[in-house]
């Protein structure tokens, strides 16, 4: 069996975090917006491109190679650089990567984001959103699904969360209670695409899309990026922002499928946890706040069960109970999330979680005495997931 | 069966051509192993329970149960104007292999997890039958 490691706790920090404009975002590629996060995060930082030498990047996919574009546009050559493909677990993949590679001796300053013009795209090219046009769920490459009327990844998440409603008897009502609850946190970050208040009573009006999902239990569509920079704990000491410490991170992947066992209700949290908190050297319980991959309102609840914040079965009661409030039992997605902040695929997840712990905000959004934050990601179509454990010096 | 099919054609892999000739034949059908009797979908080359190559293609029962399902509300293809809302399904048959596909027969409200259901077979085009499941 596998055995955690020890040695990279508390070795390397963020010393920085940005993010572009987020929302609606016309003339601006996503690469252009990934270059404004970058700079942002290493202005962040009190660094420069020329002191990268490390780039970790992802961007639209279909885009080959994107790290060599963003070096070429950045003039950065790098001793260590590479794209990743594993969805929107990537981005707090990408984070791990760098403290591996820099403890290999690889690189030593690590930038690393993600950027998206998906708002873009779709309002540049409106006839080929239009009815008729949809995009396949791509599970089985162009088998086993579009012909049966199979289309987007709502699909797949709504599949778990009518099983996860059908084992543990959980409601529209607790997936609305994670909607409301990062509208509220959303209210209060200027930067949040959402700007007007949500209630039960508006999530349960919302037009049904593919249930058990309405309007209100899926991300939005937004343009963006964030980026955060990596380097050693020892260096991180003459930066100039507070460095926020790496203290954990793991990767689960149930690939041997979404459909199979009972994967959609126990999911890669579970093993990308149990590492992560191994490696830290801590539990839920030391947890301060949590950042969670929120591309459908079910894959917060799943995953607070699956990184233990409550008993499997039981996510349901707990984010109903007002627990993802900022004084809450588990603060959550404190910026407002991918439900009401801006949807960057985690991205913005990693850039909370580092904010939260640089202190910076006041005390309408500033988790009360945080020492250990919880970011996940989750992606590669369902199944795969990361997660970070980020703490205070 | 119809020649103006509107609806998406699935474009098979090599190793998916057994299942949709079959499903031709109106037979439903599954790789099974020889060495540990393991079923399973979509198709490989090998078995996903225990790794041997030493695998058969076999007629399932057809009969299963609802894993789990969502309610199309939305259109998202041409092909499903007038046909929405539609229940989308992964059932696991006897066999213990689960499949996507649609639930039809009956309103989308009475579609449940775990409600018994059996295959029929849907002749779409000349070329195309979907097997499709409805309740028992
Ligand atoms: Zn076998």
């Amino acid at each position: 069996m596998m055995e955690p490691s020890t040695h990279l706790r508390d070795k390397y920090a963020l010393v920085g975090a940005g993010h572009s404009r987020l929302g609606k975002v016309p003339g601006v590629s996503a690469q252009g917006l990934l270059e404004e996060a970058m700079l942002n995060a290493l202005d962040d930082a009190g660094l420069k491109t020329q002191n990268v030498d490390g780039l970790i990047c992802r961007g639209p996919d279909e885009i080959y190679t994107f790290h060599q574009v963003m070096g070429e546009r950045l003039g950065i050559d790098a001793s260590f650089s590479t794209t990743l493909t594993n969805g929107g677990a990537s981005q707090v993949m990408g984070v791990a990567l760098a403290a591996m590679a820099i403890d290999a001796g690889m690189a030593s300053c690590v930038l690393v984001g993600y950027g998206r013009d998906n708002w873009s795209r779709v309002h540049a090219n409106k006839e080929n959103h239009m009815r008729g046009s949809g995009r396949p769920q791509q599970m089985y490459g162009m088998e086993f699904g579009p012909e049966f009327g199979y289309y987007g990844a709502i699909a797949a998440h709504g599949f778990g969360a009518q099983r996860h409603m059908h084992d543990y008897g959980t409601t529209r009502e607790q997936f609305g209670a994670i909607s409301v609850a990062f509208r509220n946190h959303a209210l209060n970050n200027p930067d949040a695409v959402m700007k007007k208040p949500l209630t039960m009573e508006n999530y349960l009006a919302g037009r049904m899309i593919v249930e058990p999902f309405g309007l209100f239990d899926c991300s939005l569509q937004t343009d963006g990026a964030g980026a955060v920079v990596v380097t050693s704990a020892e260096r991180a000491k003459d930066l100039r922002q507070k460095p926020v410490l790496i203290k954990g991170f793991g990767t689960g992947n149930n690939i041997s499928g979404w459909f199979n066992g009972n994967n959609m209700t126990h999911t890669g949290a579970i093993q990308s946890g149990k590492t992560a908190y191994a490696m830290a050297g801590v539990g839920p319980e030391n947890i301060d706040y949590a950042q969670i991959y929120d591309c459908f309102t079910y894959m917060v609840l799943v995953q607070l069960e699956d990184y233990g914040f409550c008993r499997k079965g039981e996510g349901g009661e707990f984010v109903a109970s007002g627990a993802l409030g900022l004084n809450g039992a588990m603060p959550t997605n404190t910026s407002g999330g991918q439900l009401s902040e801006a949807h960057v695929e985690g991205m913005l997840q990693v850039v909370e979680g580092v904010r939260q712990l640089q202190g910076i905000y006041g005390p309408e959004r500033q988790v009360p005495n945080a020492e250990i934050g919880l970011v996940s990601g989750h992606g590669g179509n369902t199944v795969c997931e990361s997660t970070l454990i980020l703490g205070a010096i | 069966m119809s020649d103006d099919y509107a609806k998406a054609i699935p474009i098979p892999g090599p190793e998916s051509l057994p299942f949709w000739e079959g499903a031709k034949n109106h037979q439903l059908m599954l790789q099974k192993c020889s060495d540990c009797a393991h079923h399973w979908f979509p198709p490989s080359t090998v078995c996903t329970g225990c790794g041997s190559r030493n695998i058969e293609w076999v007629a399932s029962s057809g009969k299963g149960k609802v894993f789990s399902f969502v309610i199309f509300h939305k259109l998202y293809h041409k092909g499903w104007d007038g046909e929405i809302p539609y229940a989308v399904a992964i059932v696991e048959l006897e066999e213990g292999a689960r499949m996507l596909s649609n639930v039809i027969g009956i309103p989308v409200e009475e579609v449940k997890c775990d409600l018994s259901v059996e295959v029929v077979f849907e002749d779409a085009t000349s070329e195309l039958t979907l097997p499709k499941f409805k309740p028992v």
